[in-house]
């Protein structure tokens, strides 16, 4: 492009094509819109939520009474399979499809960088995805006796985690070197911050998840299957992206989707910026866990660095928790199911962080079973579906065009929190039974709740969905380019759903709340 | 009559979106190497603390290959700064040169690493050693493949007159991952072939 060529979001034509929420397949399937592909994943990401938690609801149900419901191997394998699902088919896609359809235009981007990238990683993911479930109902989980099965289930988290980092760059390199004049890094809005944060991390382990896949798949298709791909070993050397502290890192984007609804459903800038975005960087760093790997370093609990992260982990979450309740006091609050759902989202990461800092703590000896462990990773994983989900109504106007239901949004405040809580709450409680002979009789009873906490999860899952639809439906109201009427930030000056080219102009951006500065 | 002054030109704007990407990229491919080595040098310590050799009997890796390798490499590395100095000053028959010696410095080092399989006598199902020497020295034949269609791809480009002195970024984007990918040899290097 030449120098004198008009900026392509400047044509006169710019705003004519307004693309509708849910294109028709044939238009997405070759489409490089950076949202046709974030919708697209979230979707997709939602879809595979609503199995992922019937799938863990299904692995608890079996531990009631004798455990005869299924196999012990399905079971095992089913309980695997979901946590790796949760995270790389449901979790992190979740919020790489937000931060693919938000980035750009919190931003100031005409499009995402390297949008034929982006569209070629999402369709990878949803590929991949597809593979990897196909692959599980075959005997493939990880321990499973087809070889040929489980080198599928490998081959295919292998293309996943590819295609999500590819994903991942692009919203990456979006927020480095797209940003309209005048948006110095501090100045982004606090979602990008967080996915540059979170997405950083993703970048430095999820690598590593590829190198022990890589060794996975070389001894079971060269090797003999004797060391890496020893069938009972095979859990052991991926086990760590569902454990602490790596877990945090897939929550990371979650939190700035929480300070970006808090800031504009109360109406008035963050106060203590700084110290916010302080916070979700020190939680990104303490959430790198590629290290404490099981199969290699069985004693990674004993490490006073895991302990220490652990503990340490639950600063930073008080930190912004200050900084909400600051926002509540001084704003206006307005009771919006977003805003809802990003409070229940931080009340559910704090109690992920405060279980994660009793894990550590060796005396208690809840690292004696798994089920403390598993009720952590509800409970994280809640908070970021939570976060999700809160995200997803916040921008759900912008991106169909149309106001959602806020009911069900509101519903799903209370679907969500009962969901996170009993499905993870439970099972912490179960975690103690080493010190508290009398729990053994609640044994039943503590995994009746966490399934229905579970299945609760899955229904929420659905109740987004069911959202989004709502505002892309005819009837709904116009939700206009501003539909909070207190937006802060730039995805909020250009039209719902965004225009081909997002922007018509920008001015230069002066604060990290530029469109409160325009009516100042 | 007067000469019409033509206002100065705008600076060049040059947002690096490449360049960043490739750095993400680099920084990717680099931590997938550190899991490995990381998980080759904790297997090692093992090994070796239980009174053993690492080496199955029978195998050796010889360090004349390696080394030869190294070099290459970095002479790799000059040939691709070379490119990226020739395209900054248009000087486009030397950025051709250095792109094409580049690529056939990458042709030798992957001759050079299957040769060196052959010598090292180890097989792959004899137990850890050799799922993970094979598994880091053919992930890293993968990300020099990777590396040199970067280069081609680009070189290609310039071929067809897209880089000039004014830009430039896909020519440096990929210096950028070869030499991600150099720094990748040089770790394997010292922990594998050197260290043993």
């Amino acid at each position: 492009m030449a120098l004198t060529d008009t900026r392509p979001e400047t044509g006169t034509d710019a705003r004519a094509v307004a693309p509708s929420v849910v294109p028709s397949p044939l238009t997405i399937f070759g489409s490089g819109d950076h949202k046709a592909v974030g919708t697209f994943y979230v979707l997709a990401a939602l879809i595979f939520g609503v199995a992922g938690w019937v799938a863990t609801a299904l692995s608890s149900a079996h531990e009631i009474g004798s455990g005869t419901f299924l196999s012990s191997m399905a079971a095992r394998q089913l309980g695997q399979t979901s946590q790796v699902g949760l995270i790389l088919l449901v979790i992190v896609p979740l919020f790489l499809g937000l931060a693919t359809y938000i980035v750009p235009l919190q931003v100031g981007a005409s499009t995402v960088a390297f949008p034929r990238a982006a569209a070629a990683a999402m369709w990878t993911w949803l590929l991949g995805s597809g593979v990897f479930i196909v692959a599980s109902f075959i005997d493939g989980g990880f321990g499973g006796d087809r070889t040929k099965s489980v080198s599928l289930t490998v081959l295919s988290l292998g293309g996943i985690i590819v295609a999500l980092l590819l994903g991942t760059v692009c919203a990456l390199t979006t927020a480095i070197t797209l940003r309209t004049p005048g948006m110095t890094l501090d100045r982004v809005p606090m979602f990008t911050f967080s996915m540059l944060v979170g997405g950083a991390i993703w970048m430095l382990t999820l690598p590593v998840m590829l190198a022990n896949l890589l060794l996975i798949w070389v001894d079971l298709r060269y090797g003999g299957a004797t060391v890496f791909g020893e069938a009972s070993l095979q859990f052991g050397q991926v086990s760590w992206l569902a454990h602490e502290p790596q877990i945090y890192a897939f929550l990371v984007p979650g939190l700035g989707i929480v300070a970006d609804i808090v800031a504009t459903l109360t109406g008035a800038r963050l106060a203590h910026r700084n110290v916010l975005l302080f916070a979700v960087g020190a939680f990104g760093v303490l959430s790198v866990g590629a290290w404490a790997q099981n199969a290699m370093y069985p004693n990674f609990a004993d490490d006073l660095l895991w302990q220490a992260m652990s503990v340490v982990a639950v600063l930073p979450i008080l930190l912004l928790l200050g900084g909400v309740a600051t926002a509540m006091k001084s704003g206006k609050p307005s009771l919006k199911s977003p805003l809802g759902l990003a409070v229940i989202s931080l009340l559910l990461t704090l109690l992920g962080v405060v279980a994660g800092a009793l894990l550590a703590i060796t005396p208690l000896e809840l690292r004696s079973t798994n089920a403390f462990a598993n009720g952590q990773f509800i409970l994280v994983l809640g908070a970021a579906l939570a976060a999700g989900a809160a995200g997803i109504g916040y921008w759900g106007p912008k991106m169909t065009g149309g106001l959602c239901v806020d009911a069900i949004g509101k519903l799903n405040v209370l679907v969500l929190l009962g969901g996170g809580a009993l499905g993870g709450l439970s099972l912490c409680v179960l975690g103690f039974t080493t010190r508290f002979n009398g729990l053994a009789d609640a044994y039943d009873a503590l995994l009746v709740v966490s399934v229905a906490g579970s299945v609760l999860l899955a229904l929420g899952s659905l109740l987004v969905i069911l959202g989004l639809l709502s505002g892309a439906h005819k009837s709904a109201p116009e939700a206009g380019a501003n539909p909070w009427g207190t937006g802060q930030t730039l995805e909020w000056a250009c039209a719902s759903p965004p225009p081909t080219g997002n922007f018509a102009d920008l001015a230069v951006v002066r604060s990290p709340e530029p469109l409160l500065d325009e009516e100042a | 009559m007067t000469a019409h002054v033509l206002p100065p030109a705008p600076p060049v704007q040059r947002p690096r979106v490449l360049v960043v990407g490739a750095a993400f990229a680099a920084a990717a491919s680099f931590m997938v190497f550190i899991g490995l080595i990381g998980i080759y040098l904790a297997a090692r310590v093992d090994i070796i603390n239980a009174g053993a050799k690492w080496l199955p009997e029978g195998s050796k890796i010889p360090l004349q290959q390696p080394n030869t390798m190294f070099i290459t490499l970095i002479m790799s590395v000059v040939t691709m700064q070379w490119a990226v100095a020739a395209i900054a000053k248009n000087d486009r028959v030397n950025a051709y040169l250095a792109l094409g010696l580049t690529l056939m410095l990458g042709v030798a080092t992957i001759i050079m690493t299957t040769y060196l399989w052959t010598l090292m006598k180890l097989d792959i199902a004899s137990g850890l050693q050799g799922v993970l020497i094979y598994t880091i020295t053919g992930a890293h034949i993968v990300m020099l493949v990777v590396a040199m269609l970067f280069v081609a791809l680009m070189a290609l480009r310039a071929l067809g007159g897209q880089f000039t002195a004014r830009q430039h970024d896909g020519i440096t984007a990929a210096a950028l991952y070869w030499y991600a990918m150099v720094a990748v040899y040089a770790l394997i290097w010292i922990s594998i072939y050197v260290t043993k």
